[in-house]
């Protein structure tokens, strides 16, 4: 809201700077843009929060001053002489839309002549960057700057029958606005209509064919309340949006469209003569009459933590214009003002005592009671994965949780169901909630490759969205990660996460056919009947789909899982003092047997002497094995909890692992 | 042999080994000295032992004891001898093709985003006023992202096109709209909806606005939000929790400073600014929780208050590191992220 410095002095007198005022208005609720000088003005710029329209007209920042500074407001009482026939002889208001237009007030002016606005006006529009037309839409646009209310001007001749028809447009109907655009109307969107046809587009702007020309002689004056979400909707269903449109979809003093309607007719018969029609056609309902709100004392102490002198309260609700009805031991009851919609209950004058006798008055020393507070077992775990990953040389990424059709569907591994979509897109094309954070990441890896940074190894924890049959969609918390480098680069980050979180239970690992990935260098981690991981090199058409160089891994885990399962307080385990004995161990298998069939028959075999199993190495020479046949080599570390094992003991075992490998894998002892 | 050539000779002995044992500057030379003197078969030592029998045999003990002595003399010389050339092979010297001011083994490290170290610090402070953290879901329904927060159906806030509304296709019919949550003020009514009073949470995460991105907005940002319901909560207990959590955050006291706004889930509503190197700063937004929103969730505003604020995580994140493109959060641009 631009304020004319002089303008505003009309109202009220004001012995402060510019600066003075603008920091005191701050301090009660209108932020200050800043201030310009215009002339021998100046124009000062203050936001307007959006529950106070009143305060989108220089009146409403007078009264807001008058109480701040403690002067008195001069509000202009219009002074009107009515000559001629009736103004309801030659003009008949009707509503049709009543949720649309609650009330509606018509003024006819005969004969006025039009021409350019007095000079003195016409500095107070210029000032505030408003364009001067001719003097009757200048007194319509310096009424609105003046108490807020929107104002239109019809040349009257233009009106078929003479008629105001506030309706619902009709589908097909179209409308040339005076910024000489037509416009495509909807029964969404209400008209003022004449006999015939629309001729403006309500709160929003007039039309073309009826608008002030310098050959009008006889106006209709229009001053009415439209509903706010009819023009907000109108204004940005057509991208139209105006001065009029800003405060109708604010909402306007309904009780001030008279006096806005006489104060116009005023300055455009000094400006432009003529005669104004006696009485105005009204239709609708005046606004009636709202309900008294009471204020209880006890609650300002109650919500602001100070009291407040109660002569103190009674002269800031009076300052904004509020009636007192009757007061209590203890309460106030007023009749709030008609410019103060957003004055209904208690705690809307709690809180207009609060600002208007300053905020600084609350104090910042209080002694808040100590509670405890506790970190969530998932806040742990999210900082020990992310502790975990940044230790292991990843980076963590930051990437929107929407992506294109392409991306989303290009790997899922969680589920088959579609992506959920969104109405707008994120970015251009990004509109699918995502259900795998890989995408994004390969993404992230493939730019930094683009901008010379290769292998960037990123990191994201965040949420995926999985869509179910009812009720919200399920979002799964989720670790993604891509590393450059083979299969083993990222299976290995996985399993550091499981160590790092003491997970007890091992994972099944499953084989998975999943195209980004290859085919046989990827795996799921199925952590007790529940998908964990899914970890995988890019196959062959995933890196060119991906458009990337270098050869790259990703594995992503199901954090939520990981928090159930993850050991927050590890418990000791006594260490045994006894010494270790080692064995190497070369087996010769088939292809087929894998390393965890392997695995398992040797922890169950040894039980709880085994210390650790490392696997070695896995080399081929079917010269001396045959085809089909690998060598799987690896070392037992045994130790006893209460003993020194001896080497017998320790060449038992040895023979015990071969064994049941022969038996269950078929496997060979190769010696040496 | 009478008994004083006998210790002359003792002497004799001990003041050569004395000077050997002294004189030997490595280890095969003290070996050499140590066979002449304490061999223990031809050492010179044990031969004037032997010519002990031709002292008179009453001079015997006290040539036994000068023995014993001269032994021990020769004995320790030995030793000091040893231990001296063992602590001449400790002696450093500087190696002049070592050159120390080549560059250490750097462990890879990875860095965590800005964003999440900020998340982690307010976490941290908050934590220790005593507010614990709160999640909630991202894609809300309207009443926990509008209506239960006091945003009626006129609200332009409510706009389709201002918010991520979710395609209806696919989704159950019945189902009301569904949006990605335009701020994280739907954890406190989700909190609030399953717990009675005293409430004293943190929220922080995502949220998601459609703005046309430029250097200060991005469709998708992080905000924190705080609630206390309690007994007795006033506005000089909101001010005193932002004052001990700005002071925490910037390391001095410092002073906050309310100016009215309006939120439609607090009133009174007011904008913090705090004070930090002679200028306010913008903190973000607070307020005492609306009536209307505590008796959504089923609290009665007759007994009990309570306070909520909400910060910018992307604003105080890029005003401490001094990012003033918000863009840069996004681009995941890997020499960014190892600035923090």
């Amino acid at each position: 809201m631009l304020v004319s410095w002089n303008w505003l002095r009309d109202y009220v007198p004001l012995d402060v700077t510019p600066t003075e005022f603008a920091d005191r208005l701050m301090m009660a609720g209108l932020n200050h843009e800043s201030t310009e000088p215009y002339g021998a003005d100046f124009v000062v710029d203050l936001e307007v929060t959006s529950n106070r329209p009143d305060c989108l007209g220089h009146l409403g920042i007078a009264r807001e001053a008058a109480l701040l500074f403690q002067q008195p407001l001069r509000v202009p009482q219009p002074e009107l002489s009515e000559q001629g026939e009736a103004a309801s002889t030659a003009v008949r208001v009707d509503i049709e839309a009543p949720d649309l237009c609650r009330q509606y007030s018509a003024r006819l002016i005969r004969g006025v002549r039009i021409g350019p606005s007095p000079a003195w006006l016409a500095v107070r529009l210029q000032s505030l960057g408003i364009a001067l037309i001719n003097n009757v839409v200048d007194a319509t646009n310096y009424v609105l700057m003046e108490c807020g209310q929107p104002l239109h001007a019809f040349d009257y001749s233009a009106l078929a029958g003479g008629r105001i028809v506030v309706r619902r447009a009709r589908t097909g109907e179209r409308l040339t606005a005076i910024d000489h655009k037509v416009y495509e109307l909807d029964p969404t969107m209400c008209v003022i209509a004449d006999a015939e046809r629309p001729v403006a587009l309500a709160g929003v702007m007039g039309g073309a064919e009826s608008e002030v020309q310098t050959t009008t002689r006889d106006l209709l004056i229009e001053a009415a309340e439209f509903s706010p979400l009819s023009v907000r909707a109108t204004a940005r269903k057509l991208k139209l949006h105006s001065p009029s449109s800003y405060r109708f979809e604010r909402g306007i003093d309904a009780a001030g469209i008279d006096w806005a309607s006489r104060r116009c007719c005023e300055l455009i018969l000094r400006s432009g003569g003529g005669q104004l029609a006696p009485g105005q056609v009204f239709a609708g309902s005046a606004p009636s009459e709202r309900p008294p709100v009471t204020l209880r004392l006890s609650q300002l102490p109650r919500i602001l933590g100070i009291d407040v002198p109660v002569e103190r309260v009674q002269q800031i609700l009076e300052g904004l214009g509020c009636v007192e009805l009757r007061r209590g031991p203890g309460s106030i009851s007023v009749a709030a003002p008609s410019w103060r919609r957003d004055l209904i209950r208690e705690i809307d004058l709690v809180e207009e005592v609060a600002r208007v006798h300053g905020y600084d008055k609350i104090p910042e020393d209080t002694r808040v009671p100590m509670v405890a507070s506790h970190r969530s077992e998932s806040d742990r775990v999210h900082a020990t994965v992310r502790a975990t990953l940044a230790a292991a040389g990843l980076d963590e990424a930051l990437t929107l949780s929407m992506v294109s059709e392409r991306s989303a569907e290009c790997f899922s591994p969680w589920t088959d169901a579609a992506p959920l979509a969104a109405d707008t897109p994120i970015l251009e094309g990004a509109d699918r909630l995502r259900r795998s954070l890989i995408p994004s990441l390969i993404a992230a890896r493939q730019s930094n490759e683009s901008k010379q940074n290769p292998d960037a190894a990123l990191f994201e924890v965040a949420k995926i969205y999985l869509r179910q049959p009812a009720g919200l969609p399920r979002e799964q918390w989720t670790i993604g990660l891509v590393v450059g480098g083979d299969y083993f680069q990222a299976k290995g980050l996985v399993t550091a996460l499981l160590r790092a979180l003491h997970v007890a239970s091992t994972p099944a690992e499953q084989s998975v056919s999943m195209p980004l990935l290859d085919i046989s260098r990827s795996i799921a981690l199925v952590l007790e009947g529940e998908p964990l991981a899914f970890i995988g090199e890019l196959s062959a058409l995933g890196m060119r789909q991906s458009e990337l160089r270098a050869r790259a891994s990703i594995a992503e885990i199901n954090l939520e899982l990981l928090v159930r399962h993850a050991r927050l307080i590890p418990q000791h385990a006594p260490l045994s003092n006894f010494p270790v004995v080692t064995r190497d161990l070369n087996l010769v298998v088939d292809e087929s047997v894998r390393w965890t069939d392997l695995e398992t028959t040797v922890r169950s075999t040894v039980g709880p002497l085994l210390e650790s199993l490392e696997f070695r190495e896995v080399y081929r020479d079917p010269a001396k094995d045959g085809a089909d046949k690998k060598r799987l080599l690896f070392t037992l570390t045994l130790r006893a909890s209460d003993r020194t094992l001896t080497n017998e003991e320790a060449d038992n075992v040895r023979v015990a692992v071969v064994a049941a490998a022969h038996s269950q894998l078929s496997a060979k002892l190769l010696e040496g | 042999m009478p008994l004083s050539d006998f210790i002359t000779a003792l002497d004799e002995l001990a003041t050569q080994a004395l000077a050997a044992f002294q004189a030997t500057a490595d280890k095969s030379a003290l070996e050499t000295a140590r066979v002449e003197f304490l061999g223990a078969k031809n050492g010179r030592l044990k031969l004037t032992q032997q010519r002990m029998t031709a002292v008179d045999p009453a001079d015997r003990p006290a040539a036994g004891q000068k023995l014993n002595q001269v032994k021990s003399t020769i004995q320790a010389a030995f030793e000091a001898a040893s231990q001296r050339l063992e602590s001449a092979a400790l002696v450093q010297h500087r190696d002049p093709q070592f050159d120390p001011t080549l560059p250490g083994i750097v462990p890879k490290r990875g860095h965590l985003h800005p964003i999440t170290q900020t998340i982690a610090e307010l976490t941290d402070i908050m934590g220790r006023l005593g507010f614990t953290v709160a999640d909630g879901p991202e894609i809300e329904d309207e009443w926990h992202n509008f209506d239960a927060l006091n945003i009626p159906l006129d609200h332009p806030a409510r706009d389709p096109l201002d918010n991520f509304y979710l395609a209806t296709a696919g989704r159950t019919a019945g189902d009301g709209p569904l949006l990605l949550r335009s701020q994280t003020s739907t954890v406190q009514i989700r909190v609030m909806e399953r717990q009675p009073p005293p409430v004293r949470i943190i929220a922080l995460g995502r949220v998601y606005r459609p703005d046309q991105v430029d250097e200060t907005h991005y469709p998708m940002f992080h905000q924190m939000e705080g609630l206390l319901i309690d007994q007795g909560i006033t506005m000089a207990d909101l001010k005193s929790v932002l004052r001990l959590f700005a002071s925490s955050y910037l390391g001095t006291a410092v002073h906050i400073r309310f100016r009215p706004s309006f939120f439609p889930f607090t009133e009174p509503s007011v904008e913090v600014d705090m004070h930090w190197q002679d200028r306010w700063i913008e903190m973000g937004g607070a307020g005492m929780v609306d009536p209307r929103v505590l008796e959504a969730v089923g609290y009665d505003p007759e007994q009990v208050t309570g306070f909520a604020f909400g910060l910018g995580i992307e604003r105080l994140c890029g005003r401490r590191h001094g990012i003033t493109d918000i863009r840069n959060f996004h681009y995941n641009d890997v020499r960014f992220l190892h600035q923090f």
